[in-house]
């Protein structure tokens, strides 16, 4: 499903060049639900810019789902994000002046489908994630768990095969973060390939497996099968 | 798309609407200037012979003797007109001078009026493609053998005869009686440019009356005359023999070969001329003689003044002030909206998507600038003919504005939004994700 | 003040912005300067003294078409006439009316031989009666006025004399008394000076030679009269000359009623068009500018709050974060004021080429900027006063 292989990403100013990411492999399959944690400043972040196509990479090479990423103009990697992938952001990230039905046809309006399939798309998401009733509100109305609610809907309307999510619940308090994240793994459960960033270990856990970030490179896989875990030895090849 | 960027544009100016209502303002005041200063630019600048522009050529000749005037005249000679008259090469030809007389009917409880009259030859009304309403123009046989036979207005009929067909009633002008032979329908070529002289935006005359009674009725020259020696003025036979110039001469010339025939009879005539020590600057016959078609006419007696030429120029860059002006605006607001910008862009929104959804966003004011622009501009040019008595021909907004004006709002809003969009949608979408 | 260095800096950083306005600013300036220079230029036409009592005269044409009349006559019946009705102070015929647009105008020789003597500048050819300084209102400074029976009835007749503008004389005979001179018209017509007026304008106001003008001893009968009375007795007067000429002569259509000042109004309506037009132009433009400063500043405090905080909490008192956006606004302005000067006087220049305009003073340029500086410095302080009062506990605030 997502394949990277030797990513590295250099941000240049004049003064100081960062390794944001050095040598960076992961390999992640279809239908895993994979959680990515790391100190701040590690390289999570770039890496979910990189995963979501919102950044490009200085070296190594990108798959998803079969296409090479590495060398794509912008305009196809925004229909690839449109497409193939979708967005929940910790800030939630809705448009204030749409309401939560408009919000969530964004993504469909730039794909294209016609009004009624946008309306049966948003009907449906909005119905999954439990605010169908609500549809003419707009996001100030809502609380921040409904707000992120909304932003998986509409993350979810264009059916993306691969779901990024950044701190999804860091906003939120313990019993929205639980409704958030149990929604996620319905989600999950219905075929949808999920990485999420965050630094609660505890939601982490709570993933298939377990990615840490230290200094832009993987430094751990653990796996959480059936509550089992087992720590995977991680590749370092040298910069050359 | 469009409509779904038309209504996204909505909902951004209804959120800020003092910066929207700003540059809105901006725009509409840029162009209600530059369109009013256009729009009298364009009606001074029209040239109502269309097509025949080319053919209709106004005479001059270099008839003034050594060291006194160094250009050429508007006006020619009584004596050169009645000679080049006998000319046959034009299709058309006409003589022309302005008088003025009391006009009276055979209704004894009519009140005199004194109205402009307009003295010239049967050519006249085709030259110059004048429409009648009843009967016509002279015969051509009255250029050269005197009757008291004239055309008048519709206008005139009106208040005449009450806009019956008056052809074959009787007009006195100075108690002489004259018969209308055609009722013109109603015609005001603006800019006047049959005779620019006298007013270039004056209204046409609405009585016409043959050039071959000028030296029988000795009518009063209601225009310039102007000599470049001393002549001594003892009546109007010596007016008609000596030097003075104060009469216009078209011709028809439809082909350019019937123009380059014309010109060289014309230096013959001069050659002749000179003969008869007439012509007697050092000039060779063939440079002594100029043909104007109507847009040259217009151009050399300045029927659009220096002034309006300055207010265009001021005015458009008064736009550019104004274009410059909703650029800033225009930046902030759309900077002010990169967050949403990057959403737009993480969840899939092509750079081209977030263009075109500004460049909408700024046609929608550039619009709403224009249609208030385009009421200042009424405003004003309804003011200016209210309140400076601006020939009405001026001040009435052409029908084109009503397109143009819209136009180069919108044109003009558009360049001004062109790089603040560019910039809005180069937004790097990862930048404003992270946190609000 | 401030340190201007980091201020420019920051300037220099965030280009676009103060470009635009740097933009503007410069367009502002080379519009406003020229702008102001032709109104100031039309303004002081309009304001010169014509050398005539404007308002008391009026005018009017008389067209007489009975072909019977004796004119010569009749001319004189007819200024008898007016003269005897009542408020009427003066009255006279004329062949032209000052600064009307339309008039006679001619150049004069100094000596009988037209191919070597010198002439005189073009002047307006005013033909008028004994009636006529009176009429118009006009100063005798030099010489006297013609005698009743001096005046002629038609151009050619001999004996003729002239009563001229100071104007003309000096610019014909610099420091000599014009009294006696003679003036030729072809080679044997003789005009001889018998006076000088301290001013009396001719009919074209656009003209160079507009002060100068020469009255002859001739009564042009038949078209237009002048009549001198209080501006409150012409309404009545209209009517009344109607009433008394008609009754005289049916034969005749009387009408254009006008005081010269409504007459010199309207010659000078494009002018004053101008002057309005290109004022409104200014006014609109410092608005304009002014308007997309404040706007621009308000985004920028906006876009600078946490920076303001952390001024205020490292210590900047309210009056530093007012003098900072200050700074930052005299920068521009001042640069751009010079910028924008030049551009004004290339403007000027080519508008100087073009069209028959005089050089711009670069007092107009300068003028201008303080006032730009002036008007900025409000559009400023504004909304930076909000940005002063900012609470340092931005400074802290991560939102």
């Amino acid at each position: 499903m997502l394949t990277m292989k030797n990513i590295s990403k250099v941000f240049k100013t004049d003064l100081v060049e960062t390794h944001a990411l050095r040598d960076f492999n992961l390999e992640v399959n279809e239908g895993e639900f994979v959680a990515v944690t790391g100190p701040s400043g590690s390289g999570k972040t770039t890496f979910l810019n990189i995963a979501g196509l919102l950044e490009g990479f200085t070296h190594g090479d990108y798959f998803l789902d079969g296409v090479n990423i590495s060398n794509l103009s912008d305009n196809k990697a925004a229909a690839i994000r449109n497409e193939k992938i979708g967005f929940i952001f910790q800030g939630f990230n809705l448009i204030p002046d749409l309401n939560l039905a408009e919000n969530v046809e964004v993504p469909l309006r730039y794909r294209g489908f016609s009004a009624k399939e946008r309306q049966r798309r948003v009907q449906e998401a909005l119905d999954k994630v439990g605010l169908g009733a609500r549809m003419k509100h707009l996001p100030s109305q809502l609380s921040g768990g409904q707000q992120q609610r909304v932003a998986i809907a509409r993350a979810l309307a264009g059916e993306p095969r691969f779901l990024l999510a950044d701190e999804p619940t860091g906003n939120l308090d313990s019993l929205m973060a639980r409704q958030v994240m149990e929604l996620l793994e319905e989600i999950n459960k219905a075929g949808t390939t999920i990485i999420m960033v965050t630094h609660d270990p505890e939601l982490a856990r709570r993933a298939q497996r377990n990615i840490q970030i230290v200094d832009g490179q993987v430094c751990d896989f653990t796996l959480y099968q059936g509550g089992q875990a087992h720590v995977a030895q991680t590749e370092q090849k040298v910069a050359s | 798309m469009f409509l779904y960027y038309v209504d996204l544009a909505w909902r951004s100016i209804k959120k800020t609407p003092v910066l929207s209502l700003l540059m809105v303002l901006a725009i509409s005041i840029g162009i209600g200037i530059t369109i009013t200063t256009l729009n009298v630019y364009s009606m001074m600048s029209f040239n109502p012979a269309g097509e025949r522009s080319d053919r209709l050529n106004a005479i001059q000749l270099w008839s003034q003797g050594v060291n006194s005037w160094d250009e050429y005249h508007s006006l020619v000679t009584y004596q050169d007109v009645m000679n080049l008259r006998q000319s046959g090469i034009p299709k058309a030809q006409a003589a022309m001078f302005r008088t003025g007389a009391a006009v009276q009917t055979d209704d004894p409880e009519f009140v005199p009026i004194l109205r402009g009259i307009r003295v010239t030859d049967s050519g006249f009304f085709s030259l110059f493609s004048v429409p009648f309403l009843y009967g016509g123009a002279w015969d051509k046989s009255v250029d050269s053998d005197p009757q008291y036979q004239l055309v008048i207005g519709e206008k005139l009929n009106q208040s005449l005869f009450g806009g019956e067909n008056s052809v074959g009633k009787t007009v006195y002008l100075n108690r002489k009686p004259y018969h209308v032979v055609g009722v013109i329908k109603e015609w005001n070529p603006q800019p006047k440019y049959y005779d620019p002289l006298n007013g270039a935006f004056n209204s046409a005359e609405q009585l016409f009356v043959p050039f071959s009674l000028t030296p029988i009725e000795e009518f009063d020259v209601w225009g310039n005359s102007s000599g470049w020696k001393f002549e001594p003025m003892t009546g109007y036979q010596s007016r008609l023999n000596s030097e003075k110039v104060w009469l216009e001469f078209w011709v028809d010339l439809p082909s350019e070969e019937s123009r380059s025939a014309y010109r060289s009879f014309l230096s013959h005539y001069v050659e002749q001329q000179k003969q008869l020590n007439r012509f007697t600057d050092d000039k060779a016959a063939a440079d002594s003689v100029q043909l104007s078609n109507v847009a040259e006419w217009l151009e050399m007696n300045n029927v659009v003044p220096e002034d309006n030429k300055i207010l265009v120029g001021l005015s458009a860059l008064f736009l550019c002030v104004c274009l410059v002006n909703i650029l800033g605006l225009m930046l902030t607001k759309f900077l002010k909206r990169a967050p949403e910008v990057g959403v737009r862009r993480a969840i899939g929104a092509s750079r081209g998507q977030i263009f075109a959804q500004y460049m909408v966003e700024v046609g929608v004011i550039g619009l709403f600038g224009g249609l208030l622009g385009l009421l200042w501009a009424w405003l004003a040019l309804y003011s200016l003919s209210a309140k400076f008595d601006v020939a009405d021909g001026l001040t009435n907004l052409s029908m084109s504005m009503w397109v143009i004006t819209p136009s180069i709002a919108v044109g003009t809003a558009l360049l001004a939004g062109l790089y603040p969009a560019w910039v809005v949608c180069r937004t790097k979408p990862s930048v404003y994700l992270k946190s609000q | 003040m401030l340190n201007i260095k980091p201020i420019l800096s920051t300037l220099m950083r965030s280009k676009s912005g103060p470009v635009l306005l740097l933009l503007q600013i410069i367009l502002s300036v080379a519009i406003v300067a020229n702008a102001s220079f032709i109104i100031h230029e039309r303004l002081g036409m309009m304001q010169r003294d014509s050398g005539i009592v404007e308002s008391e005269i009026l005018t009017f044409n008389m067209y007489n078409f009975d072909p019977s009349i004796d004119r010569v006559q009749q001319n004189q019946l007819d200024q008898q006439l007016l003269r005897n009705l009542p408020n009427v102070m003066a009255a006279t015929s004329t062949n032209m009316l000052p600064l009307s647009g339309s008039g006679w105008s001619s150049t004069l020789n100094l000596g009988p031989d037209s191919e070597t003597a010198q002439s005189t500048p073009q002047f307006a050819m005013y033909l008028g009666t004994e009636h006529t300084l009176e009429t118009l209102g006009l100063k005798l400074i030099d010489g006297r006025n013609f005698y009743p029976d001096e005046i002629n009835t038609s151009l050619t007749a001999s004996g003729k004399l002239a009563i001229v503008s100071k104007a003309l004389v000096d610019a014909t005979w610099p420091n000599e008394s014009a009294l006696g001179k003679v003036l030729y018209e072809g080679e044997d017509t003789q005009i001889t000076i018998i006076g000088v007026v301290e001013k009396l304008q001719g009919a074209w106001i656009d003209s160079g030679d507009l002060e100068y003008s020469v009255i002859q001893n001739v009564d042009w009968g038949g078209r237009s009269y002048l009549v001198r009375a209080l501006p409150q007795h012409h309404a009545e007067l209209k009517q009344a000359i109607t009433d008394v000429m008609l009754k005289e002569n049916p034969n005749r259509v009387i009408d254009d009623f006008q005081s010269i000042k409504a007459v010199k109004e309207s010659s000078y309506r494009d002018h004053q068009l101008m002057v309005t037009v290109l004022s409104m132009m200014v006014v609109l433009l410092l608005l304009i500018t002014s308007l997309g400063l404040t706007g621009m500043v308000m985004f920028n405090i906006q876009r600078r709050t946490k920076q303001i905080g952390t001024r205020r909490a490292l210590g900047a008192t309210k009056a530093d974060i007012l003098s900072l956006f200050l700074t930052e606004n005299y920068i521009i302005c001042v640069v751009g004021g010079v910028l924008g000067g030049g551009l004004a006087v290339l403007l000027g220049q080519q508008l100087m080429q073009h069209y028959d305009l005089p050089q711009l003073d670069l007092l107009y340029p300068i003028m201008t900027v303080l006032g730009l500086l002036l008007v900025t410095t409000v559009a400023v302080v504004l909304p930076a006063r909000k940005a002063a009062n900012i609470s340092p506990a931005m400074a802290t605030r991560s939102v």
